[in-house]
């Protein structure tokens, strides 16, 4: 096995990169090896072909079936991203690699860069593959029910499919990205699963019910474009409905503040690296800290 | 592995290779972003291609001469099929309801038929003619000419122009003033609709009893007999049977009812005392032949009495030893020669054939008190030959197959009330017989009870179907505006099958048929139906649904309702559902949760207990979620969406499945028809009246009613007032009657 951080260049950017380089190609190398990740993405595919099958959207059309698929999405796809990233940076932490790996000239942003992106990799790979092998699926089935009549298309294109497509992959980038802060923070794997399970709840019902909340506490209801933008699942649905969905009613759009959704989207992804990169890179400071407190009250 | 091998040689191109898609994926990505789906604009299509609503193109009147209705192509967003409407006004009155939007999403495109160069004009009877259209434009680059001299059979209506100097020409021509595609699809229309069917169905009863009044109690005064008084004895206005001298008996006065007749006086009576009679008669005047238990007998060829004189009577025979024929080839032979109208196969099929009575261009005509043994037709009338038939029963060939209709009506209004028509092929057939009312009769072992064709605005009322093979009542064709109702159909292939536009079905009972219903008929109400124990309670048939289908019974069939090809219907009006048995098992407040018939769970729920069990579950929750958004991408089924917590009439429920004798509910009164003389003669009245309740009913129901007494004034009056706030009035024109009927689903209960 060639080392890490074998990479010697003359500049230091340069340098940098191959640190991320070499980290994202052992982190792949890892992904690969996981069996259950194919699995994984057979598992969807069984999932969202059986969801249209039953609710039958899919027979008549692609927003039919993005309706159908709307609410599994938002459950199924955090799940996955949770799955995919839960232990990517606890792994080499517990098992004392990550300490090994610093020995060598890879930052700790570096790291988490080339880990994230790995994952990042896999997690669309296994989404991305059974979504667009159902979008196939619709657009050889979809057709109407007689041929006696004149048909069009309507509003209704692969085109929409594709947009929802793409909202996916920030949807997924943002829960992916928080599950790797949950795999940096936590300290074993069954506390990784403990909090990735509290996330995952947290951010699929959490949100909508902090919001419905705060509705029935005497919110404006003209606070919902925004407020549903802030969370993952809230900014998601919001541009499902917006730009997929919503272009089949009478077109009036103002399902929710598109900027700020897609702003919120790109900061929880942000957000997500920044607070494993902190814990990777100050969680021991933290710990020593957290102890002395701790050791403080218990004494 | 090797291809993916992350420390193999190659790694490094695919690498480049993954990153060269992901930037393919993205600029896809963007580009679906940047293109716009909703400005797509499909080119017209061929009009017989589109799915037709709007009023009926297949009125006698346009289909017998050069009118036309101005068509209309919709591609809505949410609808696969492209939706043809017949009328602008049919497609402007659905932009404001709501529900149309709701269902097929929003226009993508409009296009209208424009008649720029099409000779357009007006004919004699006000319709709108032209030759043919010249082009399909798009609805905002129109000119539209309202309020003209020339209307739809259905009221007012807009004729298009592609060209505005030509639609200013045809305003000159023919008045009304040219508007632009704004300010037409903001205007409101007097056309009309289901629910002036259904406001009319009481008056039409009504005038059914006038009918048959006038046939039996008054002389024969009418315009037609005037002309035909050329014998003048001076006051045939009052007396009908007239004096004795105007009497002539068979075998005292005249060897045989053939010369008893020759020999009587214009509207003289032939008594014919009992006995068996083996001859034919011809009728050639005006008379009345009075049998007292006399039976005629033919000779097995031919008809046996063949009526060609208006204003008589028959009464009190039998007959038999009919012909077999049911066509004449030499009559085929004729027409062809004449010049065929659009419908000469079916008018010598059905119209040339022998019969117990054959009446040809014999208006007036009274059957009274008449039974026929026949393997033909029982009566045969042609011509304009408008018949009051009244105790009529025919008994027809075991083997519909055998034998043919009971009553045959081609071109005439025909009056059927409290007769009886046992086998045979149909026991009330008619071909072009607008205005025809068939009541209070008994129809059993038919093919189909009664089978109307290209006959629209008819009353079929309280009548009782058994063991039809095909179906208790059928409407082919696509006629408009009738009223099926009352009736109670049990033991037959289908309930009730009627097709056309703006009919109105309603509180019909339908037990232990094949089918109870089916919606086949567009631009519809079905109502306060009950349909108990059958295969399949209802069928949705039309692939764009366009119906109200609400407050109707669905009890302890296979399967309540079924769907064929089409969008998703919509099974309710407003917040009132259907009542379905079985749909408020669970866990949840009865209609709160919206009921699919055709999906697999909920039509099981009144079959199977642990069906409930089943819909509780996350996935079928899941499901019930699914299935409501963007309806008109659905396909093939049905959602009530608040179905109901008790049956709207649990009396007529209970009876159907007790095997009862016929039900048939007192409609007039929830229509809103109350009329004194009408109660009194109707059978079904029986019941002790609530004087509060019909006098209510009555009062809020002023409206239609007033609509309902003469067609014209719907057209003309009422409407007009109203057009300016027709929204108003649709309103009161649906939520009245409703109020009414909830009434007397309440005084059924009672009951």
């Amino acid at each position: 096995m060639t080392g890490p951080g074998a990479v010697t260049g003359p500049g230091a950017v340069r340098a940098r990169a191959g640190a991320v380089a070499t980290v994202f190609r052992r982190e792949l190398a890892t992904v690969l090896r996981t069996p259950g990740y194919g699995v994984l993405a057979v598992g969807l595919f069984a999932i969202l072909g059986g969801t249209l099958a039953v609710g039958g959207g899919g027979s008549t059309g692609f927003v039919p079936a993005v309706v159908d698929l709307l609410l599994v999405t938002e459950v199924v796809v955090p799940l996955v991203a949770f799955v995919v990233g839960y232990r990517a940076l606890l792994t080499d932490a517990g098992s004392g690699e990550l300490a090994v790996i610093r020995t060598y000239p890879v930052g700790v942003g570096g790291y988490v860069a080339g880990v994230v992106l790995a994952r990042a990799l896999a997690f669309l790979a296994i989404v991305v593959v059974p979504y667009a092998l159902i979008g196939g699926i619709v657009w050889a089935t979809a057709a109407p029910d007689t041929g006696i009549f004149a048909t069009h298309s309507g509003v209704d294109s692969p085109l929409l499919y594709l947009r929802f497509l793409g909202l996916i992959g920030p949807f997924g980038a943002a829960y992916l990205s928080v599950a790797t802060a949950v795999s940096a923070v936590a300290s074993s794997r069954r506390g990784a699963v403990a909090i990735a399970v509290l996330a995952l709840v947290a951010g699929v019902l959490g949100g909508d019910l902090a919001i419905l909340r705060s509705l029935a506490s005497g919110t404006s209801p003209s606070a919902i474009p925004g407020l549903l933008a802030s969370t993952p699942n809230g900014a998601f649905r919001g541009l499902v409905f917006e730009t997929v969905v919503g272009v089949t009613f009478a077109p009036a759009g103002g399902f929710v503040d598109v900027g700020r959704a897609v702003g919120s989207l790109l900061a929880w992804i942000a957000g997500g690296v920044a607070v494993s990169t902190a814990t990777l890179a100050y969680g021991d400071r933290l710990d020593v800290l957290l102890e002395g407190v701790r050791a403080r009250f218990v004494e | 592995m090797a291809l993916f091998d992350p420390y193999g040689d190659r790694f490094g191109r695919l690498l480049v290779a993954v990153a060269v898609l992901a930037v393919l994926a993205g600029v896809a990505t963007a580009g679906a972003y940047a293109a716009d789906p909703s400005t797509a604009t499909p080119d017209p299509v061929a009009y017989d291609d589109t799915v037709e609503l709007g009023i009926s193109s297949e009125t006698d009147e346009l289909m017998a001469g050069s009118a036309r209705v101005p068509g209309v192509q919709v591609f809505y967003s949410q609808l696969q099929y492209v939706v043809g409407y017949n009328g602008v006004e049919s497609f402007a009155a659905t932009l404001d309801d709501g529900r149309t939007e709701r269902q097929f999403g929003y226009p993508l495109v409009v296009y209208v038929e424009t008649f720029d160069g099409g000779a357009p004009g007006v004919t004699d009877d006000g319709l709108f003619e032209a030759e043919r259209s010249t082009d399909w434009v798009a609805a905002d680059e129109a000119a539209y000419v309202v309020g003209s001299a020339a209307r739809s059979p259905a009221g007012e209506t807009v004729v298009p122009f592609a060209d505005r100097a030509n639609a200013e020409r045809f305003a000159a021509e023919h008045g009304g003033s040219v508007l632009d595609w704004g300010a037409v699809r903001d205007r409101s229309f007097s056309v009309d609709s289901a629910a002036t069917v259904r406001s009319m169905a009481p008056a039409r009863w009504s005038e059914a009893d006038e009918r048959v009044a006038d046939a039996t109690a008054k002389g024969r005064s009418g315009d037609e007999s005037v002309g035909r008084d050329t014998d003048g004895d001076g006051d045939d206005g009052d007396e009908r049977s007239g004096g004795e001298a105007d009497e002539i008996v068979v075998s005292e006065d005249a060897p045989t009812i053939d010369a008893a007749v020759a020999a009587a006086p214009p509207n003289g009576t032939v008594v014919v005392p009992a006995g068996t009679y083996e001859e034919t008669v011809t009728v050639n005047e005006s008379v009345t032949i009075a049998g007292d238990g006399a039976r005629v007998r033919g000779d097995g060829n031919g008809s046996v009495i063949a009526v060609r004189a208006p204003n008589v009577t028959l009464s009190g025979l039998s007959i038999d030893g009919v012909g077999n024929r049911t066509r004449d080839p030499e009559a085929a032979r004729e027409a062809a020669e004449e010049g065929e109208t659009w419908d000469t196969n079916i008018q010598l099929g059905y119209g040339h054939g022998d019969a117990g009575v054959l009446a040809v261009d014999a208006p007036g005509l009274l059957v009274d008190d008449v039974a026929v043994e026949t393997n033909a037709s029982g009566v045969l009338l042609r011509e304009g030959s408008d018949a009051v038939i009244r105790d009529l029963r025919v008994d027809g060939s075991d083997d519909w197959r055998d034998g043919f209709m009971g009553v045959t009506g081609i071109e005439s209004r025909v009056t059927v009330t409290d007769s009886r028509f046992d086998g045979g092929r149909d026991g009330v057939y008619l071909h072009r017989a607008d205005g025809s009312v068939i009541r209070n009769s008994t129809f059993v072992g038919n093919r189909y009870g009664t089978h109307l064709m290209y006959t629209g605005d008819a009353l079929i009322a309280d009548n009782a179907f058994r063991n039809a093979e095909f179906g208790g009542i059928t409407v082919m064709t696509r006629p408009s505006g009738n009223a099926i109702v009352g009736n109670d159909v049990r033991d037959s292939g289908a309930g009730i099958q009627a097709s056309g536009t703006r009919s109105y079905v309603g509180y019909n009972t339908l037990a232990d048929n094949g089918l109870g219903f089916s919606t086949s008929s567009r631009g519809s109400l079905y109502e306060r139906n009950v349909a108990v124990e059958n295969e399949v309670g209802a069928h949705a048939t039309t692939v764009v649904p366009s119906s109200r289908v609400v407050a109707n019974d669905f009890v302890g069939n296979d399967r309540h309702a079924e769907a064929g090809p089409g969008a998703l219907r919509i099974w309710a009006d407003g917040d009132r559902g259907n009542y379905w048995e079985g749909a408020n098992v669970g866990l949840h407040d009865p209609g709160e949760r919206a009921y699919r018939p055709t999906a697999p769970v909920d039509a099981a729920l009144h079959r199977e207990t642990a069906a409930a069990a089943v819909r509780e579950s996350p996935a079928a929750a899941l499901l019930d979620r699914l299935y409501g958004t963007v309806p008109g991408a659905r396909s093939g089924s049905i959602v009530d969406p608040s179905p109901a917590s008790e049956p709207y009439a649990p009396e007529r429920v209970d009876a159907a499945e007790s095997d009862s004798e016929p039900i048939h509910p007192d409609w007039r009164r929830a229509l809103g028809g109350a009329d004194p003389r009408t109660e009194a003669t109707a059978e079904d009245s029986t019941t002790a009246e609530d004087p509060t309740t019909a006098s209510t009913g009555d009062t809020t129901t002023s409206i239609d009613t007033m609509n309902a007494r003469k067609r014209d004034a719907t057209d003309e009056t009422a409407s007009r007032e109203t057009g300016s706030q027709e929204t108003g009035s649709r309103e009161t024109g649906s939520r009245e009657p409703t109020e009414g009927s909830r009434r007397s689903a309440g005084a059924e209960a009672r009951r």
